[in-house]
């Protein structure tokens, strides 16, 4: 059959964010938001005060119009819709509504992602299903309902060749297999996963997330441009809108060891203060002075408490925290290969800082079990390290793409045959990717 | 979106970032389309120059229907040796692009219609044959006319189990897909939906094209090479008879695009009516669900008895 020739489809949907593209390939094909635009009231009852919906030529609704119950219908409304890019622009018009399928990373509305799915595949990826393995990805704790339906809508409705559903903090973890400090490819580690609304610490023993253990820290990108967003306002700066805040933070933003040294150094280093320059439109240039907050909006995920007082635990504290509440017998593999994987990761230096602090932590306590121990005996120290790359941010993806170009990987999915044999429950199970027997 | 696009949009979107960016940067990409055709577009000596590389399953079919002139009209001074591993290849120098924009943007949907192109030889040909065809039978009535039967039917593997056969003739181009569907429902949604194609004439448009659909090999490409009737009935055969007001000079790049895309278009639209249909079947199961949460039992604290009139006490 062709699908075993041809590369695999590896999607990566995300709350904000989907990546698309081929297994293989070092970078996703398409990013862009998990969004759906679609005809008239979004998610039922939403269109209140909304004008009424441009009437169809009746000759393409079969003379019912768009009113009245679905059977009634015999029209095409159901393939009037957008996603991604061309949904947001196309809810900024009149006549569409929009939704975002997947929230906090599970999918909510099964009709959208169904359809965003169909105009992934056939719009934007341009492939027949029937021709193609497809690697998806799904949050840690997902239920196991929701992989049923995710299997029964890429089977029943597109009749895929073969599917892998991976948990993405794995994935994140077999991406961070391309760095030069990874000597052996284990799926062992603490993946630190922060996108744009939220971010996640997730404990991976042997490819298995340690459920009980996962934190989540309600600080991540969207935070962080906020904060730069308040200095701006606070300083007056001629433009202070989000769109700059954003550009501000991801062109000049880096983590310093120290503040109070770094606060100095500014005042001895005047070139370290920068201009941006904002493009206003309709030839309007004003200029933002930068300063402080280049270093000032990464340090709220190590001092939490510049922002905001609703949370207060530092990130490397949670981070240890994490890693003491899993099984004692996997806590050396989680502090040696703590992986960092999101786009609000990549500041400068943040890795560093982060092992840092980690290992300030787990020093301390050492020595503090070293005294209550009263004998001198020695502990010979535990190895923190941090580990960068750079396909930190879509790491995910990136390494479903690792995964997927591996000859192995069809055997590990469940194709079309098993699944009309046996039905949905099928996916319930996979045979770990690239873990212990594969040599991937 | 009711109709697929013909050109691939992601080479569309890579070109134009490309092209209209002041820094060159290293591209490695694989990027499949439909019916098995694969991409590579790279950057493999300089970031400045592109290769885009094209693999098609049907390539010795297509250069025997005369691919590699349209190529050549089409692309010129691009082609190159093909990349090892596929079979036709364009080199794109970002240093020696057009000036104009207008130019530039041709080129990123000439490029990125690059499969449309190889696949559209034959229909050029076969488009060619019948103005020559039907030149020459104007020379005579209509009684008088030769039969025409004896033009070559073109048959193009396109995938491991479906062809495209054409065949022109002086008064018409007929174009016969074959189908396979492994799935009985996928089977029964594509006969409702090729019923709407056959129906079209009669309802309401009346110069589409006369469509046809059996499940044995229509006469025309009966005994070809590989065409086997097996009676089972499990290969389907679409017929499309395109009269001269389709084939018409300034209308025939379109209708090679449409039908082009017929089976990829086919199989879509299967797929959106399998997806609507489960939509409605969700809308249902929640409607249903509403009914069952309202449906309360009346009076549920009534006292029951047993047959000899003694009734049961709640023990606490």
């Amino acid at each position: 059959m062709s699908a075993s020739q041809t590369p695999a489809v590896v999607m990566d949907n995300g709350t904000g964010y989907s990546k698309l593209g081929f297994a293989g390939n070092d970078a996703p094909s398409w990013v862009f938001p998990t969004a759906i635009a679609t005809k008239a009231a979004a998610g039922g009852g939403s269109g209140g005060g909304r004008p009424a919906v441009a009437q169809k030529p009746s000759f393409l609704t079969g003379g019912a119009g768009p009113s009245g119950h679905l059977s009634s219908k015999r029209g095409t409304e159901d393939l009037d819709f957008f996603i991604g890019d061309e949904a947001l622009n196309a809810a900024k018009g009149p006549g569409y509504g929009i939704d975002y399928p997947i929230r906090h990373g599970q999918i909510e509305n099964w009709d959208h992602m169904e359809r965003f799915w169909q105009s992934s595949i056939f719009k934007y990826l341009r492939v027949e299903p029937e021709d193609h393995y497809f690697l998806l990805t799904e949050p840690p704790l997902n239920p196991p309902e929701s992989r049923e339906s995710t299997a029964e809508i890429m089977f029943e409705s597109f009749n895929c060749a073969g599917l892998y559903i991976a948990v993405q903090a794995v994935l994140a973890l077999a991406a961070s297999w391309t760095s030069s400090k990874v000597q052996d490819r284990s799926l062992t580690g603490t993946v630190i996963d922060s996108g744009d609304g939220v971010t996640h610490v997730i404990p991976v023993a042997e490819g298995y997330v340690i459920g009980s253990s996962i934190r989540s820290i309600p600080i991540a990108g969207r935070d962080i441009t906020y904060f730069v967003q308040s200095l701006l306002r606070d300083r007056g700066e001629p433009d202070s809108s989000l769109k700059t805040a954003e550009s501000i933070k991801e062109e000049f933003c880096y983590v310093c060891p120290d503040i109070v040294k770094e606060f100095s150094k500014y005042d001895r280093e005047p070139d370290k203060f920068q201009k941006y320059v904002v493009d206003q439109g309709a030839g309007r240039k004003v200029t933002v002075d930068v300063g402080y907050e280049r270093f000032l909006a990464p340090e709220i995920f190590f001092n939490p408490e510049i922002n905001s007082s609703d949370f207060l635990t530092p990130l490397p504290e949670v981070v240890d925290g994490v890693i003491q509440s899993s099984p004692i017998d996997v806590r050396k593999g989680l502090y040696k290969n703590i992986v960092l994987s999101g786009g609000s990761t990549l500041y400068k230096d943040f890795g560093r800082r982060l092992q840092r602090d980690i290992r300030h932590l787990v020093d301390a306590r050492i020595r503090l079990s070293e005294q209550r121990a009263g004998t001198s005996v020695r502990s010979s120290g535990l190895e923190v390290s941090v580990i960068t790359h750079k396909r930190q941010r879509y790491g995910p993806w990136f390494g479903g793409s690792l995964l997927g170009q591996t000859p192995e990987f069809r055997s590990y999915c469940h194709t079309k045959q098993e699944y009309d044999e046996i039905g949905p429950s099928i996916v319930r199970r996979f045979a770990l990717l690239g873990g212990p027997g594969g040599n991937a | 979106m009711l109709l697929l696009e013909y050109h691939n949009l992601l080479i569309h979107q890579i070109l134009t970032e490309r092209f209209n960016s002041p820094t060159p940067a290293s591209i490695d990409q694989v990027i499949p389309d439909f019916d098995g055709v694969i991409y590579h577009i790279s950057t493999p000596d300089v970031k400045t120059k592109i290769l885009v590389s094209l693999s098609i399953k049907c390539y010795n079919d297509l250069i025997r229907y005369g691919a590699q002139e349209v190529l050549q009209r089409e692309y010129g001074s691009y082609i190159v040796e093909p990349e090892s591993g596929y079979d036709f290849s364009l080199l794109l120098d970002l240093e020696a692009l057009p000036e104009d924009q207008e130019q530039k943007d041709d080129l990123i949907r000439r490029v990125s219609l690059l499969k449309r192109n190889a696949m559209a030889a034959p229909f050029e040909r076969a488009f060619d044959t019948h103005y020559t065809l039907s030149a020459e039978s104007s020379k005579f009535t209509s009684e008088s006319a030769p039969s025409s039967s004896d033009t070559e039917v073109m048959a193009i593997q396109y995938r491991d189990e479906e062809a495209i056969y054409i065949k022109p003739s002086h008064d018409r181009v007929t174009v016969i897909f074959s189908t396979v569907f492994r799935e009985e429902t996928d089977r029964v949604f594509g006969k409702v939906f090729l019923q709407e194609f056959v129906d079209a004439r009669r309802r309401a448009i009346q110069n589409a094209p006369q469509v046809l659909y059996r499940t044995d090999p229509p006469l025309e490409i009966r005994g070809l090479k590989g065409v086997v009737d097996t009676g089972a009935g499990d290969v389907g055969y679409v017929t499309f008879v395109l009269f001269p007001r389709h084939l018409k000079p300034d209308r025939r790049d379109e209708v090679i695009s449409h039908i082009q895309t017929f089976r990829d278009y086919f199989h879509y639209h299967i797929k959106a009516a399998k997806a609507y249909m489960h939509s409605r079947m969700r809308k249902r199961v929640s409607d249903f669900q509403k009914y069952l949460n309202r449906a309360k039992p009346e009076n549920a604290d009534r006292e029951r008895k047993t047959a000899s009139g003694r009734s049961f006490r709640a023990q606490n």
